[in-house]
């Protein structure tokens, strides 16, 4: 054999071992811990719209809908897409037909119907639904039936997402307070200890829906035995977690403890980008109920400097006023132009003198320290507004006594809170009339009805640049920008996608 | 005796009256409410409005005292709003961890300042008792958590011995679980070591010069049996005071080191209670630590009753 053909082959030899390795069989087995950020609230993800309720409970119960790859709805537990009368206030929604709860028994429409109603009746986005919803019945044992009093095109959305989610359980259990976690997921509750861990275990009677894995729809594998969610709130101590290699996924990481995780064990995860703080203005009572002061803050203000104190590097930040990143249909700079990177002090100030502002009552920010990101932008913020003209006065406080005083309007003027990028426009909190902001307009009303009446999905996509014009004309909240998320995984957990909400079916070990 | 016993009963009971009404009124009054906690970031103030009424937090505050005392003398210390279990429960549930974490940190407390504070005393002015009551001002002034967070740096994070945060899995052993516990214990222990040498050090100082422990030299006694028997146990009375006091302190302040090692204790129970706003949690965890110290209280005095003959109350 001369010296090219043993080269050749040798060669050859250590592709096939390289291609065994990138392209492993996914192995059956295994447990995986995963630190979370605390103990969820409830298991219940009807009752609460906290994302790691969503987190932990998406691996038990199901939904009719789910989120697919590109964020479009896409069938659970429902058969298929619903179909939706001409006039867009009928969704019949086929059932699929053999899935199995954990209890054993079989679900059947009966068993949905009942869960929606109880969803409408205690769910925070069932309640929001439920002003536009006639009736909900059974069609059949594999069918039901929503009627509504007008087209409401975010339905299917509402009836996807996975916190103050949609869930089917048993009608026997749908009690308003859930006693009995029985779902149809891939994984079911074996044991709850709460601050120590919450076990899940494979559900062998699972019928996941065929075909491939769709990111969050498509096929629902089940390679590990258990995911074990570990509370562990400290955030320093979730940093050493990973650093040490304690779990095979920690969630929710500082982001500036990226580079000390990328020399540890655990190796970053970025989800980039992830969600975006928000200023959310009280437009019911006090200063901003002055639009021409809204519109004066909206120019004073300077993203990019509180972007830079929040997160550092702008690795782990954009500065974009469009309310949904380019990774998403619905991006769009419409009615951006107001939104400027370095802020417009000068103009800010004029329009503040033009307001006839009263320098003797001062902005009212309610922050918190629970998300220190939200407090370094209250700061920057604050010596903008100021140089624009305004009084400012931070109340920093605890986050429970924040989402108290919140739903207060005479007790702040600015908010600060932040959201994942939600996969429907209509799901993003302050967008609700009755959300703190309090925000209405006819403009609003008018912008928001095209948007969910529009059955068309291209149509409902310029209906959302309506609506952000809208956002940007009225200034009920500012955007500030986009940012990144930290978690960290084990090496040898496969399978796991960054995402707001990870999941664990379909992630297996590698041996 | 009898009556000095019930007497301090009596006093209890009238102590733990006062605790209750105090805990519920200050629950109350902090801003705060479990149901916006519980509802999450996207529930409007109606959504909350109407999980305030299912919880029946929307009565008066009278009404909901009179319920929460009329549980609470029938054994009930209410029911968990976040847990889905009664108070009861999960306080039990978190007391292993809390028992041995203030057991193993009371004993390292006591292995180090013991000796040290002994030592000290015998050899006042001596090098050694200047470094060690110097190091003792400097440890009893490092924050636990800190420490914790140093440890759990070099010997979970560095070499490996330990897992940095939990208390096992599903299935661990009680030696698994108890494992998990040497980290934060150590770090308890150093710094709860501080206050107990130096009080053991005063103590002992006191004793040392007395006229029975001259005569105990005068007689040919050995130093040991000197120190150690006739001096030690004269001493002792402030001794287990402080001894008490950090154990129940332990048992209610190693809040900060359970939550951070992640030990699921009575400690990180409040913590959670707290930021959630879960009352009946944050009134059963403060009225059963309350009790703690009240009984041990009592103890140290029914102790001091039988080491001291000379005690009269």
């Amino acid at each position: 054999m001369n010296r090219s053909v043993r080269i050749l082959l040798s060669s050859a030899i250590a592709l096939v071992g390289i291609g065994d390795a990138a392209f492993a069989a996914p192995a059956r087995g295994g447990v995986i811990d995963v630190a979370t950020i605390g103990e969820p609230p409830t298991l219940d993800p009807v009752s609460s719209t906290a994302d790691l309720v969503g987190i932990i409970s998406q691996h038990v119960f199901e939904t009719l809908y789910t989120f697919d790859k590109a964020w479009a709805p896409t069938p659970l537990l429902a058969a298929s897409l619903p179909e939706i009368s001409a006039d867009g206030t009928v969704y019949r929604i086929p059932l699929r037909t053999g899935v199995k709860f954990h209890d054993g028994s079989t679900m059947t429409s009966k068993d949905v119907v009942a869960s929606l109603q109880r969803w409408m009746k205690i769910g925070s986005r069932g309640k929001q639904v439920a002003t536009n919803v006639v009736s909900v019945e059974a069609d059949g044992d594999a069918a039901v039936k929503i009627t509504l009093k007008v087209a409401y095109a975010p339905l299917t959305a509402f009836l996807a997402f996975n916190n103050s989610a949609a869930i089917v359980v048993p009608a026997a259990n749908n009690e308003d307070t859930l006693t009995k976690i029985v779902g149809t997921g891939p994984y079911m509750l074996k044991e709850r200890k709460p601050d120590q861990y919450i076990q899940l275990v494979r559900f062998d009677g699972y019928a996941s829906r065929p075909g491939e894995p769709d990111g969050y729809g498509g096929a629902r594998k089940q390679w590990l035995d258990e995911i074990r969610f570990v509370p562990v709130p400290d955030a320093n101590t979730r940093v050493e977690g990973a650093v040490a290699g304690q779990f095979a996924y920690v969630d929710s990481l500082p982001i500036e403890s990226f580079d000390r995780v990328k020399a540890g064990k655990d190796k970053p995860v970025m989800l980039k980008p992830f969600g975006w703080p928000m200023f959310v203005m009280n437009t019911k009572q006090g200063l901003f109920t002055d639009l021409a002061l809204r519109k004066a803050v909206q120019a004073a203000l300077a993203p990019e400097d509180m972007m830079t104190a929040a997160f550092g590097s702008k690795e782990f930040f954009s500065v974009d006023g469009a309310m949904y990143p380019k990774e998403y249909v619905w991006s769009t700079n419409a009615g951006t132009e107001a939104y400027k990177a370095q802020g417009a002090t000068e103009t800010a100030a004029a329009m503040v003198k033009r307001a006839g502002y009263d320098a003797s009552k001062p902005i009212r920010i309610l922050t918190s320290r629970q998300y220190e990101f939200h407090y370094k932008m209250a700061l920057v913020a604050q010596e903008y507004l100021k140089a624009a003209g305004f009084a400012v006065q931070l109340d920093v406080v605890e986050w429970a006594t924040l989402v108290q005083r919140r739903a207060d309007p005479a007790l702040w003027d600015i908010y600060i809170t932040h959201s994942p990028f939600l996969p429907e426009p209509a799901l993003i909190g302050f967008m609700s009339d009755a959300a703190p902001g309090w925000w209405t307009s006819p403009a609003k009303t008018a912008a928001i009805a095209a948007l969910n009446t529009a059955i068309d999905p291209k149509k409902r996509i310029e209906a959302w640049a309506e609506v952000q014009k809208v956002i940007y004309a009225e200034a009920p909240a500012y955007k500030v920008g986009n940012f990144n998320a930290l978690a960290a995984k084990a090496p040898k957990l496969e399978g796991v996608s960054p995402a707001p909400w990870p999941y664990f079916w379909n992630a297996w070990l590698e041996k | 005796m009898a009556r000095v016993i019930l007497r301090r009963l009596v006093e209890m009971v009238a102590v733990m009256a006062l605790v209750v009404t105090i805990v519920f009124v200050i629950v109350r009054v902090a801003p705060g409410d479990p149901a916006a906690m519980m509802l999450g970031p996207d529930a409007t103030p109606q959504d909350v409005a109407d999980l305030r009424t299912r919880l029946g937090l929307d009565s008066s505050l009278v009404a909901q005292y009179g319920r929460y005392v009329g549980g609470l003398l029938t054994g009930d210390l209410g029911q968990s709003i976040f847990l889905a279990r009664p108070v009861g429960q999960a306080l039990w549930e978190r007391a292993e961890p809390t028992f041995f974490l203030t057991l193993f940190s009371i004993l390292v407390a006591c292995g180090i300042a013991l000796p040290v504070g002994i030592l000290s005393a015998y050899r006042r002015g001596s090098l050694f008792d200047q470094v060690t009551t110097t190091t003792a001002v400097f440890v009893a002034s490092v924050p636990s958590f800190w420490l914790g967070l140093v440890l759990m740096q070099v010997f979970a994070v560095k070499l490996g011995w330990f897992d940095p945060s939990g208390y096992g899995g599903p299935g661990a052993s009680l030696g698994e679980r108890l494992h998990h516990l040497i980290l934060p214990a150590v770090a308890l222990g150093i710094v709860s070591s501080a206050l107990i040498a130096r009080f053991t050090r005063a103590s002992m100082l006191d004793v040392l010069g007395d006229d029975y422990v001259r005569t105990a030299r005068a007689k040919g006694m050995g130093e040991a049996r000197v120190v150690l028997k006739h001096a030690l146990k004269n001493a002792l009375i402030p001794i287990l005071t402080v001894i008490g006091l950090t154990a129940a302190l332990l048992i209610s302040g190693a809040i900060v080191t359970e939550t951070v090692y992640g030990l699921p204790g009575v400690g990180s129970l409040v913590v959670s209670a707290v930021l959630r706003r879960d009352y009946p949690v944050i009134q059963g965890t403060l009225l059963i630590v309350a009790g703690l110290y009240v009984l041990i209280n009592f103890v140290i005095d029914m102790l001091y009753l039988a080491v001291d003959p000379r005690v009269r109350y």
